[in-house]
This record gives C-alpha cells, structure tokens and sequence, in this order.
C-alpha cells in the first residue's frame, strides 16, 4: 500500500515501487489496493486488508499508508519509507511529483526489490 | 484565528481553491485523477490552487482535516466509489465540486496505465482532458467567491485568474505558436538537469506534448524549434 502523496515525488517514488512489485516482481503473491477506499471506509476493501498482511510504503513521515492500514485493522508486516532510502543516495535527482529521472527510478527500483524479497521470500521483518 | 465553517482561505485576497485527488493506485483512473490535478497546480492554474494528500484527513492532525473547510474545494475522484469526495465531506467538510475521471472520459481509458513506465498517448490526452475539466471547474468556483468572471462570457475585462498561464512563442513549419506555460516547463527540466544542447529534443518533445497536443507529423519541427527555444531561455 503506497501513500497516495500528491505534494512531492517521494510520493511517485511509492506508487511506482508498489506497481513494480505488484506488476512485475511478485504478480502472484501481491496486489494493492486503492488507499482513498480505505480512507472512505469501503466494506469490501477493509475486509480485504484485514485479510492479508500488508506492507507501507510512505513518502514522508506523516505515514498516511502505514496510520491507515492500521486504522482499518491491517497488519503492517513492515512499513517502510521513501525518505529513508534516500539516505543511500545523498545529493540524488529524483524528478518531480509527476515525473522520475533516472535517480527517482533506481530509487523505485531499490524498494522494489526489498519488498519483492520479502513478499516471496516470506519474511516479515520489520 | 480558527475559521468558521464556510469561511474561506484568502491570500493576497484571492480565494485558493483546493483540489483533492483520489490518487486511487489500483485503477489508471487514479493515476490520471493525480497527473490531471498537478496540471492544474503546476500549469493550468497555479496561483489560484492547493492540494493535500486525501489520507491525510485521516491520518493528520485537526490542522489539515480543516481543509476543505477553509478552502473551497474540487474532488477529483477516479471512478464511481467517489472516495475523494465521501472522505473529504466525511473527515474535512462538503465540497464545491466533484468530478469523476471515468465519467469525464467516457469510460474510454481501457487503454490507459497505471504506472508511468508504461504511459502512452492515450493517457497524455486523458489527463489533458481531466485537468481542462478540473481548470473549468476552479475557474466557476473562483468567479462564484471573487464575483469575477469566466472567460467567454461576454465581458472583455477578463479577471486574471481566468487568463491563461504565460507562455513562450515558436516557429512551428513557419507558424507561430504559443506553447502555454513552455518557460515553467522549461525550468522544470532545467531544474532536473536537461543540458541545453541538441541532445535534449526527445525529452523536451516529450515532456510538451504532456501539456500540449503535438501531432506526429509536426514531432520533427517541434523538436528542433524546443531545442532553439530551450537553449535561448536558458541562456536569459
């Protein structure tokens, strides 16, 4: 579940590590789900997440995702956030809240692979 | 100064009108909901909008769940469930619109993507067309609380609101034409480090048409004309 942060690109980076996971990395094993539902209190969507384990990904320290998964009775096997993958990429250009640059996807790429490891390989370290 | 319900946010004494997006990840309807509504903040209409990330009437503080409240405020919702709008009207207040993409589209974005890798044409002009939408709708709200008026109605004094964003002129096949905003877009790159020589043309074509309907036949002569006109603006 990614933040649905509109302000900065952080919030992009979240969405586009969710889908690569969700698309491409781990079709079988993860999905995602719109979190404005969630936040609407759709019957549907809060039994879904109150079904399965649910990984965060946040854009900024606010925690939207990780706050409301929780608040709709989610387990957050993990939570994680953007600005703390940004701590490997000191001086990075990320791109914009509409637009990735090259750093914005490799950071994209990053998260992805860290949540792919743990969506197959079962863990749920936080 | 806690405002009262109805009372709206001023400054410099215009109203700034908020504008909410679903965001909804799980649909492309969502994604454009989000791409449509930073058009507007960023291009369209940017001094006249705000936005707040919608899971934060939830997860914020009393603060930003005022929002809609000291705002007037668009949501623009990706499909029917309408959750931008139940959850701003359920946590912040009502609201002064709300669009919804699909039906805006027509339901034609079968075609679209969610995710930027794999956005095409079809979700450039998607998002061109919800945003005109949502840029429609600030523009009522605006002349509703300013008593200013929309472009066409007949006044020749136009409120500045209303006009659209400056742009910058260039030859296209011997053709003037003004790309709307080209100078915001062009710092933008710049911003993100788009060097100004002849290498840039594929980025800048791509990050126009965006903003601005760019046939295929007219690619070439709108490149080499964005490269002229980037390197002279960066070089102001």
């Amino acid at each position: 579940m990614p933040c649905s942060g509109i302000g900065k690109v952080h919030g992009l980076i979240a969405r586009e590590a969710t889908y690569a996971v969700t698309d491409e990395l781990a079709p079988v094993n993860a999905e995602t789900l719109c979190l404005a539902l969630l936040v609407s209190g759709d019957e549907e969507a809060l039994a879904k997440i109150q079904q399965s384990d649910c990984i965060t990904i946040d854009g900024c320290p606010k925690l939207c995702a990780a706050k409301n998964v929780e608040m709709a009775g989610g387990r957050v096997v993990r939570s994680i956030r953007v600005v703390d993958a940004f701590k490997n990429h000191r001086g990075a250009q990320p791109g914009t809240a509409t637009t990735l640059a090259d750093d914005g996807w490799t950071i994209v790429r990053e998260i992805a692979g860290d949540i792919a490891g743990c969506v197959c390989g079962g863990s749920e370290v936080k | 100064m806690r405002r009262k319900r109805g009372e709206v946010a001023m400054a410099d004494g215009e109203v700034k009108i908020g504008i909410i997006s679903c965001s909804g990840e799980e649909i492309p309807e969502g994604t454009i909901s989000r791409l449509a509504t930073r058009r507007v903040l960023e291009l369209m209409r940017p001094g006249n909008t705000v936005t707040i990330c919608l899971p934060l009437f939830l997860a914020g503080n009393e603060a930003e769940q005022e929002f809609a409240r000291k705002h007037p405020t668009i949501t623009v919702d990706g499909c029917d469930k309408l959750c931008a709008k139940k959850g701003t009207e359920k946590h912040s207040g009502p609201v002064s619109a709300a669009l919804v993409v699909s039906e805006i589209l027509n339901g034609d974005c079968a075609c679209c993507a969610r995710s930027a890798k794999d956005r095409s044409e079809k979700d450039k002009e998607a998002v061109w067309l919800v945003s005109e939408e949502i840029a429609k709708a600030v523009d009522t709200i605006l002349a509703e609380n300013n008593g200013c008026r929309t472009p066409g109605d007949g006044d020749s004094t136009e409120c500045a609101c209303s006009k659209p964003i400056p742009g910058i002129e260039v030859q296209i096949d011997g053709k003037s034409v003004t790309i709307a905003g080209l100078g915001i877009i062009f710092d933008h790159l710049a911003e993100n480090g788009l060097v100004a020589d002849d290498s840039s043309g594929d980025k800048l074509l791509e990050t126009v048409r965006i903003y601005h309907q760019i046939e295929p036949e007219e690619e070439t002569a709108y490149k080499s004309a964005l490269i002229s006109a980037y390197k002279t603006h960066r070089r102001q």
